[in-house]
């Protein structure tokens, strides 16, 4: 605890700031809704940094949303929630997670970056990130590596990022079109402005024979970080959706998840929608979403692109 | 300009006095005011729940900032804040009660400075085992702490026979219990204050406040001078909700010893975690119904025992504890009736005033019951109910009569009408992930009894300036309620005369007389006919005299006696009456609550102000129903567990997104233009009808609050059946 000033780097440029990095270890901030509310102290004061500052919200290199010659979509680190919801180049399920992302304000400022390097359990843009495939672009004055998501979030509030390296990119390799059905659904504190209480993506395409060609699922608030499992999604490949067999991926997957609050309530809300959306898509509902409940209509819902 | 009509009914909406300085940013908050020299304070507090505090290891204080604690208290004060009981203390001694009690403040010039400073200290405790719930209280966890048995206080109301010999003729007596939990305020201003010593030897309080003459009258005996020395002036007031009734006094005795100490203005504002963590609550409820019943499920008697957590110390809570009992028995009459209070004492933040003051409680419990017997014999609750309501002439569970004019049923029909209860109740079968669930409720408006007369005594001043400009002097606060409209419009329709020619400062104590706190949905009914009565007077004289002053007094209406010392007899002659029904969906995947439709239907007499009375019942409501649902306050080994606006869910308009509104309009006798008390029914009643329809939806009984989306999935997996035996 200190009471001298935060020394405070705003480079404008991504060279400038690789530059500062590669000498100082700084705090990066982007929009600050989770930095700036950690180190607050009480009303009328300054928050306090244990380390120096750099401030990369300027960056117009972080800012951009495109799709590259892979077809994959690559978000810049510094996108903030409110930009990836209104993107259509962006995936439905990180568009869902990034619409129902805190407050108006929050959104706002708040940057897919940050919502990664802040690794809570309860972070919205992991689960949807986890689901597919989603690798960050770690850059530093030395060159870039690219690290799958569900391993640069190493477990609770640790990332594999090295301290001479930012978080530039997202890249996204799958989105809906991938899959014949979708699903997200966020059980918030509340309807709106409201921390996830637990949040299931889940995504599913049909061969033409009707087995199941791709199955994913992942989890968020059900464990010290996102949860997914390729065993479990295993289970269902290859093979046309059984009841005996959604209750083998159910089961399966109860294993895999530990929330430690509320298990009971996390336990059983994620078997019901797993159990749900398999056998709506087995019985081919119609339309790519799958709600929870007939009739169930989410307030401010993103449509997904065909 | 604020245009109004006087020609036309007082009922119709007027624009709010305040609204524009409030919107454009103009009124001034306690933080926004600058004093000379002034210092800031920070609280050091309890971070145990109980224990002695062994030693303090304060830093070395430079030059200009001070460690304030009881050993300041000079020769003669007390160390106590006077707050209807005088046992909440100013600043801890030697041992510590609850998590956050004051032990001391840190004072000094820089804010940054006083934060480090405070940082630094270390407080060695030792520590004993806490009592938190209401059960631990009741078994003395720990010890008893307060008499022998930790009941702070206790009362005992009977009417008819004996239950225990009418138990014995019922066909069956069923035993049911109904807990609530804490609430907490969540006014959008954080409390603050601040004292300036003056240089007469006087001092000045500045305070978020509801009730500037309360804080004058509890701070005094600290340094046990004439209450009559400190001025309390009222800042603009973001919201309480009754937080902010006796609570600023937690901050002002502090603050008055720490300007005394320092010889300097001191000021303290908290921030929102501070607040939360460390502030007053709704009282935890638990009630404990029997109930004997012929073979038809006919209700022959009723016993309830009502237990609320009052926390450490007692301050106000037996006028809550009072009020819970006498509104147990809700909207109905019932041959036999008893019921019990118990104030447990527990090592938790002392609970106080909160919008509705004990009734909600009581209220939810009954109403919650009722349905459950109804569905117990397979009887739509709305039916069983209205076998019992009260009406005019009947009698309360304190043996008076009601006085007025209940109009119930015609509430009910607007209700009915507009929800199309009778068709969706029939139609939505229980478990279906739809129900529909109604509730009824009343308020008891001012003081019980006759309180107003005996204790509050209140007093009203107009005062006519020679340009034709009337003041209204009195100390009722406007909080956001709307009230500084209010009676400028009443004083404007009597004297015939533009709203704009009536001038109504927030109070400044030496200047106004006191016309008793902003509380107990009284200011209207109560002060507004004192400003009505005044103002008829004026009137008369208007012509003749250019300058003067028009006082009157309050005179409780002859004839309808009531003993506080045994409860007896008439306990209001006002109230407010309500209904309400929601319906909601349930997501069978996750348990979470949709809510399609809210409405409701309310008698506050003759309306002063549609408006205001729209605001008063769309806040009141959803108030009643995130208590009911998303706002989960817990207390772990005695520490508030949601501690922020991000764990303590206040609901948002998407969580409960239509409201409809019915009144009736019904003039109430000794009102202003027939208007009755308001703020605190809206909040009494949505709470049971939102857990009668998620109850009905998911096909299982629900007997405690709050009942967020987590809670209604372990119903949905081990609940108790609808209508299955109590």
């Amino acid at each position: 605890m200190s009471m001298e000033e935060v020394k405070c780097y705003m480079p404008e440029t991504l060279e400038q700031a690789l530059e500062i990095k590669s000498k100082v270890n700084a705090i990066i901030l982007a929009g600050g809704s989770d930095l700036m509310v950690s180190n607050k102290r009480t009303i009328g004061l300054t928050p306090v940094f244990d380390r120096p500052v750099m401030i990369v919200r300027n960056l117009s290199e972080l800012k951009k949303i495109y799709i590259n010659d892979k077809g994959e979509c690559c978000i810049g680190a510094g996108c903030t929630s409110s930009e990836i919801a209104a993107s259509k180049l962006c995936p439905w399920h990180l568009r869902q997670a990034a619409n129902r992302m805190g407050a108006i304000g929050l959104r706002n400022s708040a940057t897919i970056g940050g919502n990664i390097a802040n690794a809570s359990p309860k972070g919205d843009t992991p689960g949807p990130l986890y689901l597919l495939d989603a690798r960050v672009k770690l850059q530093s004055l030395h060159g870039s590596r690219e690290v799958p998501v569900s391993d640069f979030i190493v477990k609770f509030k640790t990332i594999d990022l090295h301290d001479d390296e930012i978080i530039t990119q997202v890249i996204v390799p799958y989105s809906e079109k991938d899959f014949d059905y979708v699903f997200w659904h966020k059980v918030g504190t509340r309807k709106a402005n409201a921390i996830s209480k637990i949040t299931v993506s889940m995504a599913l395409k049909f061969n033409k024979d009707d087995t199941v060609r791709d199955f994913r699922l992942s989890a968020t608030a059900t464990g010290s970080k996102t949860n997914r499992s390729r065993d479990v999604e295993k289970i269902i490949m290859g093979k046309k959706i059984s009841n005996a067999l959604i209750e083998e991926v159910v089961q399966a997957y109860d294993k895999v998840i530990s929330p430690r609050a509320m298990p009971e309530f996390r336990r059983e809300a994620t078997r019901r929608m797993i159990r749900r959306f398999l056998s709506e898509s087995e019985r081919h509902a119609k339309g790519k979403v799958i709600e929870t409940y007939d009739g169930y209509k989410m307030p401010g819902a993103i449509e997904p692109e065909n | 300009m604020i245009s109004e009509n006087l020609t036309r009914d007082i009922s119709r909406a007027m624009r709010r006095v305040d609204a524009v300085d409030k919107s454009e940013g103009r009124s001034k908050y306690i933080s926004d005011y600058d004093f000379k020299d002034c210092l800031w304070a920070r609280m050091v507090r309890s971070s145990i729940p109980r224990g002695k505090i062994k030693n303090i290891k304060l830093p070395q204080l430079p030059q200009g900032y001070y460690w304030v604690s009881y050993k300041d208290i000079p020769e003669g004060g007390h160390n106590y804040l006077h707050m209807i009981a005088t046992d909440w203390k100013c600043f801890a001694d030697d041992r510590v009660l609850y998590v956050g009690e004051t032990i001391g403040l840190i004072v000094g010039p820089d804010k940054t400075k006083v934060e480090d400073l405070r940082d630094l200290i270390e407080i060695e405790y030792e520590e004993e085992e806490p009592a938190v719930s209401i059960d631990d209280g009741v078994a003395c966890k720990g010890g008893a702490f307060i008499n022998e048995n930790n009941i702070h206080c206790h009362l005992k109301l009977e009417v008819g026979e004996d239950v225990e010999s009418v138990f014995k003729r019922c066909d069956r007596v069923v035993g049911e219990t109904i807990e609530t939990g804490f609430q907490e305020h969540v006014y959008l201003e954080t409390n603050g204050a601040c004292c300036v010593p003056e240089s007469n030897g006087n001092y000045t309080i500045y305070a978020s406040a509801q009730c500037p003459f309360y804080i004058r009258k509890s701070i005094a005996p600290v340094l046990n001078i004439d209450p009559e020395k400190i001025t309390v002036k009222q800042t603009t007031t973001g919201g309480a909700f009754g937080g902010k009734e006796h609570f600023p006094d937690v901050l002002c005795g502090p603050l008055l010893l720490a300007a005394y100490k320092t010889g300097k203005a001191v000021k303290m504002i908290f921030d929102r975690e501070e607040d939360i963590e460390n502030s007053v609550k709704r009282h935890p409820s638990k009630v404990v119904f029997r109930t004997g019943l012929d073979k038809d499920g006919n209700i022959l008697a009723m016993d309830s025992k009502v237990y609320y957590n009052v926390g450490a110390y007692l301050a106000s809570s037996y006028v809550v504890l009072q009020r819970g009992c006498f509104h147990v028995s809700g909207c109905y009459e019932f041959p036999n009736f008893r019921t019990e209070g118990f104030g447990v004492a527990t090592n938790t933040f002392p609970s106080c005033a909160f919008r509705g003051f004990g009734a909600p409680q009581t209220l939810f419990a009954i109403e919650t019951h009722m349905c459950h017997l109804a569905q117990m014999y397979g009887i739509d609750p709305l039916e069983y109910k209205s076998r019992y309501f009260i009406k005019q002439g009947d009698t309360t569970s304190t043996n008076g009569k009601i006085v007025e004019k209940v109009m119930i049923p015609e509430m009910l029909e607007q209700v009915l009408k507009a929800s199309d209860y009778r068709r969706k109740a029939k139609e939505y079968k229980a478990g279906s992930g739809k129900g529909i669930g109604i509730s009824f409720y009343n308020h008891g408006g001012a003081f019980t009894g006759n309180g107003e007369s005996a204790i509050i005594k209140a007093k009203c001043r107009l005062h006519k300036y020679p340009d034709g400009t009337v003041e209204i002097l009195n100390g009722q606060t406007e909080m956001g309620q709307g009230f500084h409209s209010i009676l400028p419009k009443i004083a404007a329709h009597v004297l015939e005369i533009p709203v704009e020619k009536v001038i109504y400062k927030d109070p400044d104590t030496s200047r106004v007389p006191d016309s008793g706190p902003t509380a107990a949905s009284r200011s209207t009914m109560i002060v507004g006919k004192l400003v009505e009565d005044a103002a008829r007077q004026m009137k008369m004289r208007w012509d003749k005299e250019e300058e003067f002053e028009v006082e009157t007094n309050y005179q409780h209406p002859e004839g309808f006696p009531w003993d506080q010392g045994t409860f007896q007899g008439y306990a209001y002659l006002g109230y407010g009456w309500g209904v309400c029904a929601v319906e909601v969906e349930v997501d069978p995947c996750t348990g979470e609550v949709t809510t399609k439709g809210v409405w409701s239907s309310h008698d506050g007499g003759h309306l002063i102000d549609e408006m205001i009375v729209h605001g008063q019942v769309n806040g009141g409501v959803l108030q009643g129903l995130g208590w009911a649902s998303t706002e989960v306050m817990q207390n772990v080994g005695g520490h508030f567990k949601q501690t922020s606006m991000s764990d303590y869910m206040v609901p948002t308009s998407r969580d409960f997104p239509k409201q409809e509104c019915f009144f009736v309009d019904n003039p109430y006798e000794w009102g202003p233009f027939g208007a009755k008390g308001l703020g605190e029914l809206v909040f009494n009643g949505s709470a049971a009808a939102y857990i009668d329809a998620v109850s009905r939806a998911i096909g299982k009984r629900i007997s405690s609050i709050p009942c967020p989306t987590e809670q209604v999935m372990l119903y949905m997996l081990d609940g108790k059946n609808i209508g299955e035996e109590l």
